[in-house]
């Protein structure tokens, strides 16, 4: 059998005191892809650096297609592109500029299917990246990425800044990398991203790796936030199946909900209900209903949106 | 982010601490919002500069007081540099420099209103214009008050930062003042400092003019850089002897010099001093209700068609990034040294370095006689200006990975060796070309005037600068291998440091271990004399070490950012 595309043992960063990173052991094969959650500050910018060889592990093993991820750096990422989230760019370059030195600088690239990309991404490449928003940045390095066709693509929350109509397209180019046997490292923390996409899920938290399966496997995570707004009295919804991590604030009551939410419904009528909005929990509120806290992740990255 | 989460989760438990913050207090503060926050990003800069503003005084009054202890020594000193015109040109005129209080007013006051003035435009576009890029300013400006009146309140930081640096200078100055060796009266210490920080004010002014017109924060500090080229080239020329005297009232650099501290001081030039300072702050309050933030006046083409003749690799794009910066630098050192070349002969007529001053002199203006010596004062500053190009070029370097742009490059099948040397290459190479440019334009103006000094001579003593600021670049990179946080502010440090050695020290005979750690002190002052060519290979060889050291800790470390 060929050598996992991704591969780490036992793979630890530490920052000074900070532990960023502990003991990751992680496989992914070729052809999969791979969704890397976690909220921010997880660990997960951190393992990406690690595999791309920006900075080097304290201990443990990471490698790429069989090459060490610090060591063998410049031979894997012949094989590779990376899209960040954070889109750091030269000012003063327009996009055409940038992808014409990044293609250059990466040594192969599909120039048909970057033409094609910059019409599906709908970026004018004439302008300078100073002029560009946030968003457009973003597809000037998704472009970047996709453009040389590698066997790996590394993402770290690549959506970050893009409208959904963008998104959309985003989506439609990692379905197409799939069909055509790329590998896909794909770090997000957005659960419905990963959904959509990924055929296999790791979840960080805390630096620790805390569930590796498939969607299928993992399922038991799934749940949606309940918010009902009421003009009476709250009705007690503590006991009811399926319903966990119920707080009541004042006439507000949040709750999330595993499974059906069909007897919550029926407790919630039995009070005057003004308004009832359902979402999609964001990860936190995930692991806080799960493992109970998030203090840990907290404190190690207040400006995250782990709020 | 997502937004959506966050609105929704406030008063969730996790949430807590920023939750319930009632918006009344917010609404309140805003007055001392930009202005707290400017005040405190220049408020350590600016306290930092008062001590070495007033270290200077200091080390000035009492060094020239140990130095020259007898009338006839003082005597003899200022009939070297007080009827000398390339000098005066160079740091402004000299007046009763026989005296403590005479030369220490002229050497302060000299070299210290163009580093003020330096200091002063890159602190005004930074924190006016700097801050806006990066995304800071959107956050205090949002919604609370309007452009205009937030440029004003970021003035008033600024002139509290102006404030702090003139009262750690006048404490210092105060305190020299009272040696009984300087002797100089508390109130003439403290008009002093003022005048100290005049052009401060002034070229701050300048920078937040400039900060509105222009369309980046680069472009901002090249305008009011070239306004301080324009104002100094008039003053030199309005000082050099040449019975244009009466253009220094053209300049603001020439206000200062009227002011006159502690030698007949005229304060009546501190009304167009003030004038323009607050006519010039003004404008940029004017203006700057009148522009988009993130763009200025002059508008930046946005949009073009592609030019990828550079960008085959990291050494191209290196080359295309500091083309623009590399050609200012390259106009403005040809333009100084045609100027400097031209007076060269009158100036050097008045040289004649008699016998008894000769050693305190002979680093300031070399052993040499008449035109090349006074070119060997002129080509220190060349020299000052390369080493100061050395440390833009490996602090630009570093940007690149602060700024998380060398990302994108290293990810991508290339070694950081490769990076590294490529942006070194072009960095070393600029340096070069700035050298020989700066001694062929110097020729060209002593040519004008059949000064008959030789070319050769004078493009040599150009490339004799190049060592000094091949240090300094090695410097930075050994910062950028084992410190890069830091890696700017020790290369300028490197160059401000051996500066102000260099200036201060040849006068006062220093200790020639102090001397020693300036990288200028150890480039013979061509072409008063024939560069050092042992020297020179030292200065090379140790600026390739420090770099060859920092290039492989940098290889070997996590990159990093800010």
């Amino acid at each position: 059998m060929a050598a996992p595309v991704v591969s780490t043992t036992g793979l630890t960063k530490r920052f000074g005191r900070v532990t960023a990173l502990a003991d990751l052991d992680l496989e992914v094969g070729a052809g999969e892809v791979f969704g890397y959650l976690g909220p921010n500050g997880a660990g997960k910018t951190t393992t990406i650096r690690l595999l791309l060889g920006l900075v080097g592990a304290s201990a443990g093993d990471a490698r790429l297609f069989g090459l060490d991820c610090w060591s063998e750096a410049i031979e894997a990422h012949r094989r590779l592109s990376y899209v960040p989230g954070e889109a750091s760019l030269w000012p003063s370059l327009t996009g055409a500029e940038t992808l014409h030195l990044l293609g250059r600088v990466q040594g192969r690239v599909d120039l048909v299917y970057r033409d094609e990309l910059i019409q599906r991404f709908d970026l004018d490449p004439d302008k300078k990246v100073r002029a560009y928003s946030k968003g457009n940045r973003q597809k000037v390095l998704l472009i970047a990425g996709l453009m040389s066709r590698p066997d790996l693509l590394v993402m770290d929350e690549p959506t970050n800044g893009l409208d959904p109509l963008m998104e959309q397209a985003f989506r439609a180019c990692i379905h197409e990398a799939r069909d055509r046997g790329q590998t896909v490292f794909l770090s997000s923390h957005l659960l419905s991203e990963v959904e959509a996409l990924c055929d296999r899920v790791g979840i960080l938290r805390a630096g620790r790796l805390a569930e590796l399966g498939t969607l299928g496997e993992l399922r038991h995570l799934a749940a949606v936030t309940v918010e009902a707004t009421f003009d009476g009295p709250v009705p007690d919804v503590n006991g009811v199946p399926g319903v966990r991590a119920v707080e009541v604030t004042g006439r507000v009551l949040r709750c999330q909900v595993r499974g059906s939410v069909d007897p919550l419904l029926k407790v919630l009528a039995t009070g005057r209900v003004r308004e009832l909005l359902s979402r999609e929990p964001s990860l936190e509120e995930l692991f806080l209903a799960h493992y109970g806290d998030v203090t840990s992740i907290e404190t190690r990255l207040p400006a995250g949106n782990g709020r | 982010m997502d937004a959506e989460p966050l609105s929704s989760a406030t008063d969730s438990p996790p949430a807590g601490a920023g939750g319930g913050l009632p918006p009344a207090p917010v609404a309140r503060r805003t007055v001392a919002v930009v202005t707290g926050h400017t005040f405190s990003r220049v408020l350590r800069p600016a306290a930092l500069w008062g001590a070495v503003f007033g270290g200077y005084v200091l080390s000035s009054a009492l060094g020239f007081a140990a130095s020259y202890k007898t009338p006839e020594a003082r005597h003899r000193l200022a009939s070297t540099f007080g009827a000398n015109a390339g000098i005066n040109a160079l740091i402004g005129p000299a007046r009763q420099i026989d005296s403590v209080a005479g030369f220490t007013a002229w050497r302060s006051l000299g070299v210290l209103s163009l580093v003020g003035a330096v200091w002063g435009l890159l602190t005004a576009t930074r924190l006016l214009r700097g801050e806006e890029e990066q995304g800071r300013w959107e956050l205090l400006v949002a919604g609370r008050t309007t452009r205009g009146r937030a440029t004003l309140e970021a003035l008033a930081g600024l002139a509290g930062g102006v404030g702090i640096l003139w009262l750690v200078t006048a404490v210092l100055s105060v305190a020299a003042g009272r040696a009984s060796t300087v002797n100089i009266a508390p109130g003439a210490a403290l008009y002093l400092s003022v005048c100290l920080v005049a052009s401060i004010a002034l070229f701050m002014a300048v920078g937040a003019v400039a900060a509105q017109v222009a369309p980046t924060r680069r472009a901002a500090a090249g305008y009011a850089g070239v306004a301080l080229g324009v104002a100094y080239a008039l003053r030199m020329v309005a000082d050099s002897g040449t019975g244009l005297a009466p253009l220094r009232w053209a300049t603001p650099l020439g206000w200062v010099d009227e002011l006159r501290p502690l030698s007949g001081p005229r304060p009546a030039a501190l009304v167009p001093i003030g004038a323009a300072v607050v006519a010039l702050g003004l404008l940029a309050v004017w203006l700057a209700g009148r522009r988009d933030l993130g763009t200025g006046l002059v508008g930046d083409r946005q949009s073009r068609r592609p030019r990828v003749g550079l960008l085959g690799g990291p050494t191209g794009l290196a080359l295309r990034l500091g083309r623009g910066g590399a050609v200012g630098w390259l106009v403005g050192a040809a333009l100084a040294g045609l100027l400097c070349g031209t007076i060269a002969k009158a100036a050097g007529q008045a040289m004649t370095v008699s016998a008894g001053v000769q050693a305190a002199v002979a680093r300031l203006a070399g052993t040499g006689q008449g035109t090349s010596a006074y070119l060997g004062i002129v080509f220190l500053l060349v020299a000052t200006l390369v080493t100061l190009v050395a440390a833009a070029q490996v602090s630009a370097t570093r940007a690149e990975e602060a700024e998380g742009r060398l990302d994108a490059l290293l990810t991508r099948p290339l070694s950081r060796w490769r990076w590294l040397w490529g942006r070194l290459a072009v960095a070393a190479t600029t340096l070069v070309v700035l050298g020989a440019a700066a001694g062929v334009a110097t020729w060209v103006g002593t040519a004008s005037q059949h000064a008959g000094e030789a070319p050769g001579r004078i493009v040599l003593a150009g490339l004799n600068v190049v060592p000094a600021a091949v240090v300094v670049l090695g410097a930075g990179v050994l910062a950028v291998g084992f410190a890069p946080r830091w890696c700017g502010v020790l290369a300028y440090s490197v160059v401000s440091w051996s500066l102000l050695v260099e200036l201060l020290g040849g006068i006062v005979n220093a200790n020639h271990w102090l001397m020693d750690t300036s990288v200028l002190h150890h480039m013979a002052p061509a072409p008063a004399v024939d560069p050092d060519w042992v020297s020179n290979v030292i200065l090379v060889a140790v600026g390739v070490l420090l770099a060859l050291a920092g290039a492989a800790r940098f290889g070997r470390r996590d990159l990093a950012g800010d």
